[in-house]
């Protein structure tokens, strides 16, 4: 720990960077009330994560640590901190932000690689197995149609999103 | 004094119709400092060449002493009729040489000062013979502009000494009665049926948990109360100063009038029960057959329709609830008092009051929590703000002094109290309400005190204690076992099953959920403005700030009055306050509503604007831009308005100059020709190899500004010529072509910043006339840089200078212009 590098960017400049991103606007606001995280059903769940200390971090111009650790993809989007939040922080909206940066610069969980491998092979983020197509059956439901595959490749490049994702080819 | 009595009378003084100018120079060399730059001989030979110069004299200052006793004979004997001096310091000196001119029955309007130390010799300091030019051209100005001064009158205007102190609460109780004890008539209008407002609610202050409705007693009767005690409202005396009137029942609905001269409409609503009879015997109440909640203690109990809010209240007389009473359907109290005091059949007054000042002291209220769903104030009964927990710490409330649950009126053993709440929050109200947090730490000090097992707690976004002795009374909270839980929380929930509220918080020191149960949840509600604060303002003519508060003048330098004369604020009007700084406002509006009326009028110079009616277009464009309101359309004939300008009101910004597209209005103190020859003679000598720049200056930041850049002896080259006027809002775009077509290479408007003109909109108005100035340059084929507006503070000498090289700089590089 004592020996790692410092942090390069300084406070002022994470913070800046954040704020220049869709959905980061607000962030400065935070005033450390603590309401969004005795408001989230994750933090209520686990310790790894806690919307609080995030948004403090990224403040404090920790971007290593906010960016690399996994915890800004625990979120589960569903806006109960960002309801009650009384600085009108967006702070569901800012952890996006804090996504889409950490996925411009590779930093992707293996799920979500995964996730984008199946839609760009197979047009599905879970994949079709015997398995699933017999409980389909089971259950009286059809069995599953082609996804039009060729159709969503040319839609996923044209917006860049094969790029975004295996930016640095890593499939771990 | 020259002023006579009566209304609005102009007093002509000793002035005749003016003969030929006859123009005295006085030359101060402050005290030989000057005289080792600028050449006097060459400046008096110079002066005594001027058409209009009767006669030079050079001394060591002119502003007292010999000097000013030289400028009163002169003016006596040698029938001088203008007078201009250069001095140091004008802003000053002025003040001593218009008093000695008019004693020597001159009108005080017909001098001129100017500055040729430090607008000239100083800032020039390396180039004397420069400097000796430029001052020639100064004072060729200041002759050329005394020529042309007129005499100005004054006039007055009436100060009734009577004030109108709205809000019966702590501030506006302690303004009537100072207003009252220095012998002002005072009307003091409170909306409900009794006074005392917010802080008789509250029972205590902090920081010394003192009954917070004690007040200083008067000092207008001397024998029978002492000076040094200080006593409850009810019996401090207050009410029987016999020129203090206290209206209950009652609001504003009109005024009309002029500052010092308002007519003020109250409407008062009936009590039903006489004030001068009611004896407060309380028999009333045992026949009363309607009971209502009271609102006044939180709805924990309830009160019959003929009441009074608790004992020892003032008025010390019933009222009644008229949405309550039954009225002659039931008219039982009326058989039952002894006094005949009842009397159903008052009707609503409309009283008119003729006040010369009116102080707003209508105070602030608890924000209504149950917009703050998550909170679920209004639906869980346990949930209480501060000021009901307030009325349940009263002995004389409805709890006697006890904390219950009022679901089912248990001992409340375990509190909670959530800070902050719809304050400090963008969704509600932004700001910090700045009393809640010493309110909850006197409510937890309180409850720990009496009851030393009750469990409390205090969640806060952060505790703010920044008043004297306020940290010492955090740290006893602390001492006597109240707990503090770092945190705003998220939601407060309800466990029927117990009935126990459970508030949802997150610790953050510890980083922990915690889940705090509690039999009572106090929510430090936000402080808002009082209900009708918009619109009392609107009637009276004042401004609410962002928040909602009635605005100030000045936070710092006028914190109790407002842009309309004669009306100021205290209390908890323009914030919220705790009681000892609500005390302090109301004293400081107190003293300012009296000077402004203690003189039963008001004298003023006219150094106002006046409106040639002939060429008024009634374009509206005045009236709205004026920053004191002193312009209405006043009809003149079909369809047809004029602006008129009110003497009273007017500053004599010349704002409204700058602002007229047809050039009807001027002001009388510094008239188109006037500023015309000044700027013809600061440009008619250059002296120097530079070619000239005018600096077209306000009166106050810009020239102060310049003036601080000469005393700091800064430098900067002497083609700069200064043309001060009121405000740079006086300026007109023909008057920038008029200073190129008289010879001016270059022009800097100099001003206040936009934010701290003072007056108002002046800068700002001018800045975007300079951007319009600039595209008009070009169609006439001029560089547009060659102007400049540039907003500059006293401390921005340094700028100034910088301003005036690189001006010069520049129009030296964009070359000579030449005009078609
Ligand atoms: S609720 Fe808003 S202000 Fe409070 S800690 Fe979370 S983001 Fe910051
Ligand atoms: S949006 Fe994310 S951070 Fe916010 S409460 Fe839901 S899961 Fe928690
Ligand atoms: S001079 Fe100033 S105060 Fe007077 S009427 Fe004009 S704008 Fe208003
Ligand atoms: S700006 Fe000029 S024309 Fe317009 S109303 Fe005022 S005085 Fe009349």
């Amino acid at each position: 720990m004592a020996e790692e590098k410092p942090e390069k960017p300084s406070t002022v400049d994470f913070a800046r960077e954040i704020t220049s991103k869709l959905g980061g606007e607000t962030i400065t606001y935070c005033y450390q009330c603590g309401t969004c995280a005795s408001s989230c059903p994750v933090a209520k769940t686990t310790d790894r994560y806690n919307p609080r200390q995030i948004l403090r971090l990224a403040l404090l111009g920790q971007r290593g640590e906010v960016l690399t650790e996994d915890a800004i993809w625990l979120c589960a989007s569903c806006y109960n901190c960002q309801e009650r939040c009384p600085q009108k922080v967006e702070i569901a909206d800012v952890i996006y932000a804090l996504r889409n940066i950490a996925i411009s610069e590779g930093n992707i969980p293996a799920i979500y690689t995964e996730f984008a491998t199946g839609l760009m092979s197979e047009g599905r983020i879970v994949p079709i197995s015997k398995f699933l197509e017999k409980k389909r059956a089971d259950y009286g439901l059809p069995p599953l149609k082609p996804t039009g595959i060729e159709a969503l490749k040319k839609i996923l490049s044209a917006t860049g999103f094969d790029k975004i994702m295996f930016k640095k080819g890593e499939s771990q | 004094m020259t002023a006579k009595k009566g209304l609005s009378k102009r007093s002509k003084g000793k002035v005749k119709k003016m003969e030929e100018a006859k123009v005295g120079v006085f030359l101060s060399d402050c005290g030989g400092q000057i005289a080792k730059i600028l050449d006097f001989e060459a400046l008096t030979g110079f002066l005594k060449t001027v058409n209009g110069v009767a006669l030079v004299a050079r001394g060591s200052e002119f502003w007292r002493g010999q000097g000013l006793q030289a400028i009163v004979d002169a003016v006596k004997e040698k029938k001088i009729n203008r007078v201009v001096v250069a001095e140091n310091i004008p802003k000053i000196s002025e003040i001593a040489i218009t008093k000695a001119v008019e004693e020597a029955e001159l009108n005080p309007h017909l001098v001129e000062v100017l500055d040729i130390k430090d607008h000239c010799a100083w800032p020039h300091k390396d180039t004397p013979k420069e400097a000796t030019e430029k001052a020639k051209a100064m004072l060729l100005a200041a002759v050329e502009k005394a020529k042309l001064l007129e005499p100005i009158e004054k006039t007055e205007f009436p100060a009734v000494k009577s004030v109108l102190v709205i809000g019966g609460g702590i501030a506006g109780i302690q303004a009537a009665e100072d207003l009252a004890d220095m012998g002002f008539q005072v009307y003091l209008v409170e909306k409900e049926p009794f006074l005392g407002g917010l802080a008789a609610k509250a029972v205590r202050f902090f920081p010394t948990d003192d009954c917070a409705i004690c007040i200083q007693s008067p000092t207008s009767d001397l024998k029978t109360v002492t000076q040094t005690s200080r006593k409850c409202v009810y019996r401090s005396g207050f009410s029987e100063i016999p020129n203090l009137n206290v209206l209950t029942n009652s609001k504003i609905v009109k005024v009309e009038g002029a500052p010092g001269n308002f007519k003020v409409t109250v409407e008062r609503k009936p009590r039903y029960v006489n004030e001068k009879k009611c004896v407060a015997c309380d028999l009333c109440t045992s026949v009363c057959p309607v009971e209502v909640p009271d609102e006044y203690n939180a709805k924990l109990k309830t009160r019959k329709a003929i009441y009074v809010n608790k004992p020892l209240v003032y008025p010390p007389v019933y009222a009644i609830d008229a949405k309550a009473c039954k009225f002659h359907e039931c008219a039982k109290c009326v058989e039952v008092c002894p006094t005949k005091a009842i009397e159903l059949d008052q009707k609503t007054e409309h009283l008119t009051l003729n006040v010369g000042s009116v102080i707003v002291a209508t105070g602030f209220r608890e924000y209504d929590p149950s917009v703050i769903k998550e909170y679920h104030y209004g639906e869980y009964p346990d949930i209480v703000t501060h000021l009901e927990l307030a009325r349940m710490l009263d002995a004389f409330g409805p709890t006697n002094g006890t904390v219950v649950r009022p679901s089912d009126g248990k001992p409340a053993k375990r509190i909670v109290f959530v800070q902050c709440v719809g304050s400090r929050d963008r969704r509600w109200n932004p700001y910090c309400s700045s009393i809640c947090c010493m309110i909850s730490l006197k409510h937890a000090t309180l409850i720990k005190s009496a009851f030393p097992d009750t469990d409390v707690t205090i969640c806060y976004i952060d505790i703010r204690t920044t008043g004297r002795e306020h940290e010492y009374y955090y740290e006893r909270a602390r001492e006597i076992g109240v707990k503090f839980v770092k945190g705003r929380p998220a939601e407060i929930v309800h466990d029927p099953a117990t009935n126990t509220l459970v508030v949802e918080v997150e610790d953050e020191l510890l980083r922990r959920l915690l889940e705090l149960e509690a039999d009572l949840v106090v929510l430090a509600t936000a402080m808002v403005s009082s209900e009708n604060a918009r619109e009392l303002a609107e009637i009276l003519g004042i401004e609410l700030d962002q928040d909602g508060f009635f605005k100030e003048y000045n936070a710092k330098l006028r914190p109790t009055e407002t842009k309309r004369r004669g009306i100021f604020l205290c209390g908890g009007a323009t914030f919220p306050k705790d009681a000892p700084t609500a005390s302090l406002h109301a004293h400081s509006a107190a003293v300012k509503a009296a000077k402004f009326l203690m003189n039963g009028k008001i004298v003023k110079d006219l150094k106002v604007a006046v409106v040639n009616e002939d060429y008024c277009g009634d374009c509206e464009f005045c009236p709205v831009t004026c920053p004191y309101g002193a312009i209405t359309l006043e009809p003149k004939g079909e369809g047809h308005f004029v602006a008129r300008v009110s003497e009273l009101l007017c500053e004599g910004c010349g704002v409204c100059v700058g602002t007229c597209p047809v050039g009807a209005i001027e002001l009388r103190h510094l008239k188109p020709s006037q500023i015309s020859a000044q700027m013809k003679a600061l440009l008619s000598i250059n002296g120097t190899s530079k070619p000239l720049v005018l600096a077209i200056s306000c009166s106050e930041c810009g020239n102060a500004a310049i003036d601080s850049s000469g005393m700091a002896m800064m430098s900067y080259p002497a083609n700069v010529r200064v043309l001060r006027v009121p405000c740079t809002g006086i300026v007109q775009v023909q008057h920038i072509l008029e200073a190129f077509k008289a010879g001016a290479q270059g022009v800097m408007v100099v001003g206040c910043k936009p934010d701290g003109c003072h007056y108002e909109v002046g800068s700002q108005k001018t800045h975007k006339k300079v951007e319009l100035a600039k595209t008009l340059l070009k169609a006439y084929g001029i560089e547009p840089e060659r102007l400049e507006m540039f907003n500059l503070v006293y401390i921005e000498g340094d700028k100034f200078a910088e301003a005036a090289k690189m001006m010069t700089e520049r129009v030296e590089k964009l070359g000579s212009l030449q005009l078609a």
